[in-house]
């Protein structure tokens, strides 16, 4: 196979003689600080950046697709109207407008489960639609590999503490009943789970 | 203070929100006294949303159509100031290198590649190297600042190669070029970037990778200290 040849003897033949400019991809913080000037032509590219998973994120917590519609709309007209109020010196703006989503989806199963009307519904469907980007898909893929190895690299209970928390809208205490541990135990799992996992991701300030 | 320890032993909970409202409310105040802690939340809310990636899922069209309408008529809070669009700091922008930011920025220089005039035959192939590497189920991404800039590895083990990108490093300097070198017991040229912008296949790995400028073209072994060194 011609990729096994080896590269000692490399020489630099292969020069760029012309070096554009890197078509970077405007990311997220760029967006969202243009949304925060009123700008809703950069909305719009933040929402078909973000919205996959936006969306994907509130669809696992909720199950039913028709709330979760309505809760994405809830979250993405948040972001919109305190666009301004981010901070990014605190975190990013992706981690910014997810926390958002997390903590809407986890009110609403919470509203509920006082209503106790969830035990109803059905359990998850698997919705992974490629993306049509190629680029895309690549980061896509990249990133999710990254986040299972990390997840792999925990302990079973930090992995289902977190999963359970974060994916299923699971209080610690629900957590803690659902795995047959005591309470503290859970609480020390998800702190030093998410700690191992922000290592291995290398999430760091 | 018993409290102190047992508040703080929420971090984990709280950015996963897995905590009632007292105990949220709880945290809340003591977030305000205790600087670290906002550090370690923000962290791990920054690691929590990373596992979206693995629910990611197109929404219906007619909520982008929903969303759009509605924020046409939807008044925007005031800024606080402080906020967006002042300077931001050192540690947004590291912040903003997160490995995702880093495989978006990788994959985007690896577009750029396509359009670049290059004076030699064997791009396409080099490019169909790359695409390997990124494909490959084992492909993990490293990363350094070094020089103003970013070096990133995607390296694959199964593979045994890797592909390195150079985003933005400072300006060599005249008759200098970036030399890439793989390192084990001794070091071995694996490329020269000329400028500080570009991405190279290497084939073979060694314990360590690192960055060295030299005259144009490369040197057969390190003449200059390294700009950075990343261990794999």
């Amino acid at each position: 196979m011609s990729d096994m040849r080896p590269e000692y003897e490399e020489l630099p033949t292969q020069r760029l003689v012309a070096v554009p400019t890197p078509q970077r991809r405007v990311d997220a913080d760029e967006l969202l600080s243009r949304v925060a000037r009123g700008d809703e032509r950069a909305f719009a590219e933040l929402y078909d950046l973000l919205s996959p998973r936006v969306y994907g994120l509130i669809r696992r917590v909720l199950r039913d697709p028709a709330q979760s519609e309505e809760v994405a709309q809830e979250v993405m007209v948040e972001v919109w109207r305190n666009a301004g109020r981010f901070d990014g010196t605190r975190g990013s703006a992706t981690a910014w407008v997810f926390t958002i989503a997390h903590r809407r989806a986890v009110d609403r199963v919470r509203a509920e489960q006082a209503s106790n009307d969830r035990a109803q519904r059905v359990a998850a469907s698997s919705v992974d639609t490629p993306y049509d980007d190629v680029v895309e898909a690549a980061t896509a893929r990249i990133e999710q590999q990254q986040v299972r190895r990390c997840l792999d690299g925990l302990t079973d209970l930090q992995r289902e503490a977190i999963t359970l928390a974060y994916y299923n809208g699971n209080s610690y205490r629900e957590v803690a009943d659902l795995l047959g541990a005591a309470l503290p135990t859970i609480k020390t799992r998800m702190r030093d789970g998410l700690i191992r996992m922000r290592d291995c991701l290398g999430v760091a300030f | 203070m018993a409290e102190t320890v047992d508040i703080h032993a929420l971090a984990g909970a709280y950015a996963l929100d897995a905590v009632d409202d007292l105990e949220r409310a709880a945290f809340d105040r003591h977030l305000r006294e205790c600087g670290a802690c906002t550090v370690e939340v923000a962290e791990l809310r920054e690691t929590a949303s990373w596992l979206t990636h693995a629910v990611a899922a197109p929404p219906p069209p007619r909520l982008r159509d929903a969303v759009l309408a509605e924020i046409g008529r939807t008044a925007q809070e005031r800024p606080k100031r402080g906020a967006v669009g002042g300077g931001r700091s050192q540690r947004s922008r590291l912040l903003r290198w997160t490995v995702g930011a880093v495989a978006a920025a990788v994959l985007a220089v690896g577009v750029g590649v396509g359009t670049w005039t290059v004076a030699q035959n064997g791009v396409q192939q080099e490019n169909a190297r790359i695409d390997a590497v990124l494909a490959a189920s084992d492909a993990r991404l490293v990363s350094s600042e070094m020089a103003g800039g970013r070096v990133t590895l995607i390296v694959s083990p199964s593979r045994n190669a890797a592909v390195a990108v150079l985003d933005g490093l400072s300006d060599p300097g005249a008759d200098k070029d970036y030399q890439l070198w793989m390192i084990g017991d001794t070091a071995r040229g694996v490329g020269v970037i000329p400028g500080g912008t570009g991405r190279k296949y290497i084939n073979g790995l060694a314990p360590s990778f690192g960055v060295t400028k030299e005259r144009e073209g490369g040197a057969d072994k390190p003449t200059e200290p390294l700009v950075g060194q990343i261990k794999l």
